[in-house]
């Protein structure tokens, strides 16, 4: 009786959880459906009177958004690919380099996940003009090029150095180069992870704000996050078009969340975070 | 019949006379030359200008240590790097503190506990931008939802935004509910204690108080130390957004954080060497926080209190 009055406790605490934590989702689809126009409410609203979904195409009539929409989209699908590719090969390298540089790699990849973004934006800046790259759509797929992020080359790191030894060395001694190996042996024995990299990866590039705010100007190259900061300026007060527009950017990746989160919150090679080697 | 001898011979010794270990090699090539160019080599750059006079066109010219004195003989960048102080002082322990205390309540592995637990992390996904413009909404202090919820509780409704204190609070709320990182680390470190701990705790009568206090506590510490520091750097940056999306650093400069002004100094007036100072500032600021807490704590965090 007494086990079960606590089990109760616990869903309740859950419950509760899960209903703050999905408040201000709710409100962002909640207020999206509200006319625009009527008075703002003066008692607290948990459903819009007369709701329509006219906000969507009106912010399209705005602002260009299936340009942003069309942009954000290249940049998530060159970036994410790459990031994935980069990060799983490096994540095997290290997997497989001998103690000594392998110590090495991890703890210069650990100081790198210290490192701050704005100690990168002066100096980036540069980098990506002797490129040729600012003001291109290549600015904001660059940091792809590094893997995105060093917990992703850490995440696989880990998560390869769970595969037995003996298994890829039989394969070696067969005369199986080392491509051959990550390709066909142990890049499938990771799939959760990666698709922990896809979904934080996709997140990181959808949602990056910062990148084109510094290193993108021509209009046409805007991506959705700086067109949500365009449709601010343009109409500060309407909040059932800006919300509708917030909605527009966090339905894909919620979508992917939801579809993906069985492998991705199960996903322990976070656990290892702390492991020494 | 020696041509062909000739050919086979090469593509072997192309292919299978590369050692092992110089292959591995090549797959860290792409993340090492990519985080050398777009991350070391700009961080280190910067550091470096950041005892010259730069402003993003010609050389930069040696100027010692000017740039730190023009900047500490500014009042905005000192109130910008005590506002980022205090934002950190309130927004680190009570992210770390939320992200612990949900860890513990849905670490069970029972149905309907990886529902919640998803739900926990659901607002750590939703693009910054938008982000940043619901919680503009949320702060409208006449018709936002939370004003109209305080007033049906019968509470009185502050001006969030348009007043300095409540600004700097309302970043600080914010920030509460994106803690999906720190959740996860901690979940994952809480599956790491061996069940059989707790067990023999039992054993020996101690009550759940207490195995948290002498079990749970002391072996998530490491976990915690690691939050902690990652926390302390990604909050500040993460103020970014907010700042420039919600508030723009108002009222009376109450937002302006380190990065808003970093932003500023190098992207609106072009003085890169100003900028590259106040950075340094800031994370001479940060490693003085890191300092103390290891100061109170240790580093092994030995946080068993009882």
């Amino acid at each position: 009786m007494k086990r079960k009055a606590i089990w109760a406790l616990r869903h309740g605490a859950g419950v509760i959880i899960t209903i703050i934590f999905l408040l201000p989702l709710y409100w962002i689809f909640t207020a999206s459906l509200r006319q625009v126009g009527l008075p703002p409410p003066t008692s607290i609203e948990w459903w819009p009177q007369s709701p329509t979904l006219d906000n969507y195409p009106f912010i399209f009539d705005l602002l260009p958004m299936t340009r942003y929409i069309r942009n954000s989209l290249i940049v998530v699908a060159t970036a994410v690919p790459i990031t994935v590719f980069v990060a799983s090969i490096a994540g095997f390298g290290m997997s497989q380099e001998e103690d000594l540089w392998r110590r090495r790699l991890l703890i210069t990849s650990v100081i790198l996940l210290m490192v701050p973004g704005a100690s990168v934006w002066l100096f980036r800046f540069q980098i990506l003009r002797w490129l040729g790259w600012i003001d291109t759509l290549w600015a904001l797929i660059a940091p792809a090029f590094a893997a995105g992020n060093p917990l992703f080359v850490l995440l696989f790191f880990w998560s390869y150095r769970r595969i037995p030894a003996e298994i890829h060395e039989a394969a070696r001694l067969d005369g199986a180069s080392a491509w051959l190996i990550w390709w066909k042996m142990a890049r499938p024995l990771v799939r959760p992870t990666t698709v922990t990299v896809i979904v934080l990866s996709f997140v990181m590039y959808w949602s990056d704000f910062v990148s084109p705010v510094l290193y993108v100007f021509r209009t046409e190259l805007y991506t959705l996050p700086i067109g949500l900061q365009l449709l601010k300026q343009l109409n500060p007060t309407n909040w059932p078009l800006l919300m509708a527009a917030a909605a527009v950017i966090t339905l894909p990746v919620l979508l992917l969340f939801i579809f993906l989160q069985r492998s991705f919150l199960s996903d322990l090679s976070i656990a290892n975070l702390l492991d020494q080697n | 019949m020696l041509k062909e001898q000739l050919t086979r011979f090469s593509t072997r010794k192309l292919s299978v006379r590369m050692p092992y270990s110089a292959q591995i090699r090549f797959f860290l090539l792409p993340y090492l030359f990519g985080t050398l160019i777009l991350v070391i080599i700009p961080a280190v750059a910067t550091a470096l200008i950041a005892f010259t006079d730069y402003k993003a066109v010609g050389l930069p010219t040696f100027v010692g240590l000017a740039n730190f004195r023009q900047l500490m003989g500014s009042a905005l960048v000192r109130l910008s790097l005590r506002n980022s102080v205090i934002y950190l002082l309130l927004a680190v322990p009570l992210r770390l503190l939320g992200a612990l205390t949900l860890a513990l309540l849905l670490q069970h592995r029972r149905r309907f506990f990886g529902l919640y637990r998803a739900a926990v992390y659901i607002p750590t996904v939703i693009p910054e931008a938008a982000y940043a413009l619901l919680w503009l909404w949320i702060f409208n202090p006449v018709y936002g939802p939370l004003n109209l919820f305080l007033g049906w509780l019968g509470l009185p409704a502050p001006a969030w935004l348009t007043e300095p204190t409540t600004a700097r609070l309302a970043i600080v709320i914010l920030s509460l509910f994106q803690i999906g990182e720190g959740f996860v680390v901690l979940l994952a470190g809480l599956q790491n204690i061996p069940r059989s701990f707790y067990e023999s705790a039992k054993v020996d009568g101690a009550n759940s108080w207490q195995s948290f206090w002498q079990i749970t506590l002391p072996l998530l510490s490491p976990w915690l130390m690691l939050l902690t520091f990652r926390d302390l750097i990604m909050s500040l940056q993460n103020t970014f957004t907010p700042s420039f999306m919600i508030t723009y650093g108002g009222p009376y400069y109450a937002t302006t954080f380190a990065p808003l002004l970093i932003y500023e100094l190098a992207f609106d007036y072009f003085e890169l060497g100003l900028a590259a100072a106040l950075l340094i500032l800031t994370y001479v600021l940060l490693g003085l926080i890191v300092m103390g807490i290891i100061n109170i704590v240790g580093l092994g965090g030995s946080a068993d209190e009882a």
